[in-house]
């Protein structure tokens, strides 16, 4: 028992980096508490060594903390697999970004004396996420899915002398509790259903002939709640708009890529090892007869992009706009995820490759721009095509990206999720995607349109962008157009990531 | 001897469920709709607790041991932000916290 | 035969016997002699005459919450204590880590001042000519117990 711990703490190298570096933090804070601007190099320093872990971990396979109890099979509480290793990865990398986002944001450096809670609680989200992605037991999963929304609650609110920012912790977290205290009472009933709160043991109990069906559906859309409002889905959206509005810029833009990544990878883990009974030669998954996924979340994600695709029609303030947006894009996602194919989550994970790289970059001019002018509303962008040329262009490839209109890697992203969804001949979804896409190009274009084509009325100064802003608007823009044109390495690489630990 | 059956115990946790997401709904009050929050927390410890009695499995008892830390954790969190926006509109009545809309 | 009810039933009874006995050799024994200061009800150093929606200090808050919080964490080390001598060290070192982790939560809340009640600075009366400083005290107290 104990070598079995022992050993698995082997494979578990990149959370225990974070732990201890969320330690140093917290603990240079209280050291050190005169000189607060050491941190975020701290906090840099932590995330490339948890990046060189996970990367260490790319293609190894295996259960770790395997309870001894379980006599028949050894299924583990967390597994590592490429598919894991693959987000976890995203999310190291997508930190790595925000935290230079912060560097260069105003509202952080406003923050001074709290610099050092806001950088640990950023490595509490990112413990949460990177455990959510590798856990198989359904108490890994509440407790990693609880230490990442707390943490995100109190970031939400960190601007606490502004109204906005309370507001939006306050309705993040109201609607939080309720969806995982749902969630958890989902999770009660699932364990009583089978005695085991293991996904692999769940998996086998329910293809026996004495589960009652439909107190196994009752538990799954419990269960789907909890993890639908981490993704954002449909009917849970509705503290998106407002919390990426009022929290600060930083933390709308890591909001709305890693943690929303951690939660996919957590659907797909939990759809594909609790309810698939196998996979066929040709990739597609087949799914246990007790609950039709496939259904739910073909309803969903059409729901959801629908519904953010025309709410972000009429959004006049661009950080709600680009919240619209990315309750669009988790729709288009989680078409990937309902075909149940190999194929569809390599189109997820491209996805989420590129999703990350153009989402936080339209963010991250966004954020420039609002720290010139103070504003994001979309009447404010008149004219800034000619005032800010660098940034104007960079925020219009980043927005046609998100479009996904031909030489940038958005296109790709689409492209391999219509080919996906038209192999598993679920072409009236791929339509009905596809129409969407026409409707988000006219919000998209509408930016464009005020930097372009409209007179600003009032007299702005030129916005000049530091170098150290040129340079990481450089390293998100030159992959997304270098991948539009030659892609097939991210391809490969999302194929041979893209095997969870089977049953 | 006889015991309790197993149905009673969840009734009770189904009934306190059902009493917290009510309270969520209708309940204006943000203190209230926390109070809510943890009767929710713990029907599902109730049944946790139910089912792993009558398994003999004590991962439910130890899974109801995290739940309790995470419910406080929650209500801490939670609270913070109620005096934080406190501070900042002096109520904490849901509906005029309404600053975004549609 | 009793069910588990029955049994919480008599529970019941012996409990409300037992209440009901104690007050009421108590009252037997004990001498009578109410003042008004006894006739108060103790409550924590609180007024409890009045609205109920006093505000608190806001500080009661923030110590309820860190209280909360420690209190809640310690119910983790019971099934650690259950079992950690399976594990040897090892499982010796398990709870150390943990509890070491708690108290750099702790030094956390000093070092941010959490901790300190922030006493407000006591407010000295200025002498009158009158009245010495004793009689001050006096006169405050008196007053209290006529509001009361």
């Amino acid at each position: 028992m104990i070598n079995e711990i022992l050993n698995s703490i082997t494979f578990i190298y990149p959370e225990l980096a974070v732990s201890i570096f969320l330690l140093i933090i917290v603990l240079v804070d209280l050291v050190f508490h005169k000189d607060k601007k050491y941190i975020p190099y701290i906090s840099l320093a932590g995330l490339v060594i948890t990046g060189i872990l996970v990367l260490n971990q790319i293609g190894i396979t295996h259960f770790a903390f395997v309870p001894q109890l379980s006599a028949v099979k050894k299924y583990g509480m967390m597994t590592i697999d490429p598919f894991g290793s693959y987000f976890k990865l995203l999310v190291v990398v997508t930190s790595i970004l925000i935290i230079f986002f912060t560097i260069a944001s105003e509202e952080v450096i406003d923050l001074k004396e709290r610099l050092g809670e806001f950088h640990a609680l950023i490595y509490g989200m990112i413990l949460g996420m990177l455990v959510m992605i590798s856990a198989s037991d359904l108490i890994l999963i509440y407790l990693s899915l609880e230490l990442l929304s707390l943490s995100s609650y109190v970031l939400a609110g960190f601007l606490k002398l502004r109204e906005r920012s309370s507001e939006a912790s306050l309705k993040y977290v109201i609607y939080g509790s309720v969806s995982s205290g749902l969630m958890l009472f989902g999770i009660s009933i699932i364990y009583g259903l089978t005695g085991s709160t293991n996904l692999y043991v769940i998996n086998s109990l329910i293809q026996g002939p004495q589960i009652n069906l439909f107190t196994l559906s009752f538990s799954s859309i419990l269960m789907f709640v909890g993890i639908g409002y981490k993704i954002s889905a449909a009917p849970f959206h509705f503290w998106t708009p407002d919390v990426y509005e009022g929290a600060p810029i930083s933390i709308t833009a890591y909001l709305s890529v890693a943690s929303k990544a951690a939660g996919f990878a957590l659907l797909i883990r939990f759809i594909q090892t609790g309810f698939t009974s196998f996979i066929s030669e040709d990739g597609y998954w087949t799914l246990i007869a007790v609950f039709d996924w496939q259904a739910l979340l073909i309803a969903i994600s059409i729901l959801t992009m629908t519904l953010g695709n025309f709410s972000a029609l009429w959004q006049d303030n661009l950080k709600r706009m680009l919240a619209y947006s990315s309750i669009a894009h988790a729709g288009y996602i989680l078409l990937g995820i309902a075909v149940l194919s190999n194929q569809g989550l390599i189109a997820v994970l491209i996805y989420f490759f590129v999703y990350m790289l153009m989402n936080i970059g339209a963010f991250y001019v966004v954020m420039l721009i609002s720290n010139k002018t103070g504003s994001e509303n979309i009447d404010d962008y008149d004219g800034l095509g000619a005032k800010a040329p660098f940034l104007g262009v960079a925020l219009a490839i980043f927005l046609i990206s998100l479009t996904g209109l031909p030489p940038t890697a958005g296109f790709i992203a689409k492209l391999y999720l219509f080919i996906a969804l038209i192999d598993a001949n679920m072409i009236v979804v791929a339509i009905i995607a596809l129409l969407n896409t026409v409707v988000s190009l006219y919000y998209y274009v509408r930016v464009l349109k005020h930097m372009y084509l409209t007179k600003s009325e009032r007299e702005q100064e030129n916005i000049t962008p530091s170098i150290g802003s040129l340079v990481y608007l450089l390293v998100l823009l030159i992959p997304i157009l270098f991948f539009g044109i030659y892609f097939t390495p991210i391809v490969e690489f999302a194929r041979s990531c893209v095997s969870l630990l089977g049953i | 001897m006889n015991t309790i059956p197993m149905e009673y115990y969840l009734l009770i946790s189904a009934f306190m469920f059902s009493v917290g997401v009510t309270g969520v709904l209708i309940r204006r009050n943000a203190i209230v709709v926390f109070m809510c929050i943890e009767l929710m927390l713990n029907s599902a410890n109730l049944a946790l607790v139910t089912f792993s009695s009558f398994l003999g499995d004590p991962a439910g008892q130890v899974f109801v041991f995290f739940v309790m830390t995470v419910a406080a954790a929650e209500a801490a969190v939670g609270l913070a932000i109620i005096i934080a926006i406190f501070r900042n509109k002096l109520t904490v009545n849901i509906d005029e916290i309404n600053i975004f809309k549609w | 035969m009793l069910t588990e009810f029955g049994k919480i039933f008599i529970f019941l009874l012996l409990a409300i016997g037992f209440v009901g006995i104690a007050l009421f050799a108590a009252k037997l024994i004990r001498p009578h002699r109410p003042t008004k200061e006894k006739l108060l009800i103790y409550e924590c150093g609180e007024n409890v005459e009045g609205s109920p929606w006093v505000k608190f200090n806001i500080r009661f808050y923030v110590v309820a919450l860190i209280f909360l919080i420690f209190d809640v964490e310690v119910v983790l080390l019971f099934p650690w204590a259950l079992t950690y001598q399976e594990f040897g060290f090892y499982g010796f070192l398990v709870g150390v880590i943990f509890l070491l982790i708690l108290g750099l939560g702790m030094a956390y809340e000093w070092r941010k001042g959490d901790l300190n009640w922030d006493r407000t600075k006591p407010n000295i009366p200025e002498l009158s000519k009158i009245l010495t400083n004793k009689n001050v005290s006096n006169v405050k107290i008196d007053e209290q117990i006529k509001e009361s």
